[in-house]
């Protein structure tokens, strides 16, 4: 009887798809296609404004899958990501093998730094579409914040056989491959990145990283120049100086880390090669100087504040023994 | 309608790309100076020791925290360990790589380093019949070949009880592996090894994490791995279990005063996992790489402020005048 029934109701979703889908709802995005568009054309307010509870309960299957999605996304937009992760869950519990609301899912708890979570919606995400490159990137930063450089690389190889065009995602693969010692790949990954954006400082700078850890330290200072070029900003010129003061290049980086204070006056990393090119050239005082701005008696939990206190010290200790050597009778 | 689109824009707001170097100037000048440290001849920073402390199949994670030690190139001149830290500080000092530890800690279970079967554990229960713990002694010579505490690449020490007088027992000279062996012997549960004219238990009862072992190889700025236990979580509910429990109990006590005698620690959150637990030692090892992950950074802060003062002799110019 039961089976009799089950072949009836079949016979009618396939036979009569208009009477059908007033049991099941339009498969159709009709409905929601306006709000869509008000997506598509970055209105999130209106798209907010637009899903209603009362529209939401009027929708079935795709339209209603895809309101969920858009008000994560709006919401998310306007950033209220507690609602946009709510709308999320409420439409992976509705459509639990839905590979999209997954992915959102994951992405949105990760950044709320949940990330056991996050792996498990990726993970249910991959069962029903093996190679989703969203899924497969949201693992690899899981991955490589939880501290595995080495799987987050492997995750990020399978989402590039997807999204090979994406510049910023073959800087990050070359990020964990750096971070795993893997520094002749990384080079080529970000030569990819470079290739599909020339103009891209950040990747430059990650190059620059890339070389000086091959040991190549010159071809990493005209890499921080080129980003420099590009607009690089302070922090490409901070890490030039100090970089300068590694290769024993001090009037240099002397000269750089000046440039750096012509806009900051109390950059401690500049501060540091100053005082260290002052130590070099035996201007004792002036290093002590530095130093003690650098100190920043106002803000000892940073690092370099303590850094500065310990070689201002050690100084100290320094002459105090000195001039106990030169009065000795 | 296709939700392809959005999926990117979702994931370009994503958290920030791991790609962009922190180029602020606390991160530059760390990472300025850790090249320092790392670069610097031995005699221009502290020695530094790796201290595992003791903690049954808890301390897997130890292996963790040595393959993120590792990888950040944290240099470690002498390494010490008492219980399972001794097995893997062993290994580690022994000259595996991290992989190799990590390959064999998945792989590892109770009976790893003991004679445990069904009717050894049966007698162990009704009769005073208690396990041997020659496994370990098997895994480490396997491993490492019969190597004494004098062949291993790094120096090593660890830490056993002698039953008969209480005393802390430091090794680091002899044979490795039946050192090692009396190091992880855990009492009630093993037989006392009988080594050296002195009759040996397990080196957790009286020093849990061996930061005196390693002071003993000349370390002087000390990075010590603590798998303790959290027995506040944990109900007995047979012999084992109240074994178990009085030896955390103990372990924790000790390790209150001797965690201060470290420079720094790293503690994975494995103190929910039992002295037997082996089906958990997989997640034991993700937290030692998690936890050590997060404290990397400050490790290197740490020892790059111990390192400053040595490092600054270099620095300063001969005849600087003042």
């Amino acid at each position: 009887m039961r089976r009799a029934a089950s072949a009836l109701l079949i016979l009618t979703l396939t036979a009569g798809p208009a009477r059908a889908w007033r049991l099941w709802g339009e498969p159709s995005d009709k409905k929601i296609r306006p709000v869509q568009e008000l997506s598509d054309a970055r209105r999130p307010a209106e798209v907010v404004a637009a899903l209603t509870p009362q529209f939401i309960q009027t929708l079935r299957g795709t339209d209603l899958r895809q309101a969920y999605i858009l008000m994560g996304d709006n919401l998310d937009r306007l950033s209220r990501p507690d609602e946009a992760l709510a709308y999320y869950q409420l439409g992976a519990g509705l459509f639990p093998k839905n590979v999209d609301l997954l992915t959102r899912l994951g992405s949105i708890l990760h950044r709320s730094g949940l990330d056991e979570r996050a792996k498990t919606a990726f993970l249910t995400a991959l069962r029903f579409e093996p190679r989703h490159w969203g899924a497969h990137l949201g693992l690899a930063e899981i991955s490589a914040a939880l501290g595995f450089p080495d799987r987050a690389a492997e995750h990020y190889e399978i989402a590039l056989e997807t999204i090979s065009e994406r510049a910023d995602v073959w800087s990050d693969y070359a990020a964990v491959l750096l971070a795993s010692g893997e520094t002749k790949t990384a080079e080529l990954s970000l030569g990819r990145a470079l290739a599909l954006e020339p103009r891209d400082p950040a990747a430059m700078v990650l190059m620059a990283f890339v070389l000086r850890a091959r040991g190549d330290h010159a071809g990493a200072i005209l890499r921080l120049d080129a980003a420099l070029a590009h607009g690089g900003g302070a922090g490409a010129r901070r890490a030039k100086a100090l970089w300068l003061l590694e290769a024993g290049r001090d009037a240099e980086a002397d000269a750089e880390a000046v440039k750096v204070l012509a806009s900051a006056p109390d950059d401690a990393a500049a501060l540091w090669v100053r005082a260290r090119a002052h130590l070099a050239a035996g201007h004792a005082i002036k290093a002590y100087d530095d130093l003690t701005r650098a100190a920043r008696e106002d803000a000892n939990l940073s690092f370099s504040a303590r850094a500065a206190r310990t070689l201002r010290a050690r100084l100290k200790d320094l002459e105090d023994r000195r001039f106990a050597q030169s009065h000795r009778p | 309608m296709t939700c392809r689109p959005l999926l990117g824009l979702v994931i370009a707001l994503a958290a920030p790309a791991a790609a962009a170097p922190d180029l602020s100037a606390d991160a530059l000048l760390r990472d300025h100076l850790w090249r320092e440290v790392r670069l610097a001849a031995p005699a221009r920073r502290p020695k530094v020791g790796l201290v595992l402390s003791a903690g049954s199949l808890r301390g897997v994670a130890h292996v963790g925290v040595i393959k993120v030690l590792t990888d950040a190139g944290f240099p470690v001149d002498v390494v010490a360990g008492t219980s399972i830290g001794a097995v893997i500080g062993s290994l580690y000092a022994g000259g595996l790589p991290p992989q190799r530890l990590w390959n064999i800690a998945s792989t590892v279970n109770i009976g790893s380093g003991s004679d445990l079967s069904s009717r050894s554990f049966i007698a162990l229960l009704l009769y005073d019949r208690l396990l041997s713990s020659e496994n370990t002694e098997r895994l480490v010579n396997k491993e490492l070949g019969g190597m004494r505490f004098d062949q291993t690449k790094k120096p090593f020490a660890c830490v056993a009880m002698d039953v008969y007088t209480g005393e802390a027992i430091i090794f680091r000279d002899g044979e490795l592996a039946p050192a090692v062996r009396a190091s992880m012997n855990l009492p009630g549960i093993f037989r006392p090894l009988e080594y050296r004219h002195r009759y040996l238990v397990d080196g957790g009862v009286v020093d849990y994490i061996p930061v005196d072992a390693a002071r003993l190889l000349g370390a002087v700025w000390t990075l010590a791995s603590v798998t303790e236990n959290d027995f506040t979580a944990a109900r007995p509910k047979n012999v084992l279990d109240s074994l178990e429990q009085v030896i955390d109990i103990r372990g924790s006590y000790l390790s209150r005063d001797q965690r201060k005698q470290a420079d720094f620690l790293i503690e994975p959150p494995v103190g929910d996992i039992g002295i037997f637990d082996a089906k958990r030692v997989p997640e034991a090892l993700e937290k030692g790489v998690i936890a050590a992950s997060k404290r990397v950074l400050a490790a290197k802060e740490s020892l790059i402020l111990a390192s400053l003062p040595l490092l600054a002799g270099d620095w300063v110019a001969p005849e600087t005048p003042w």
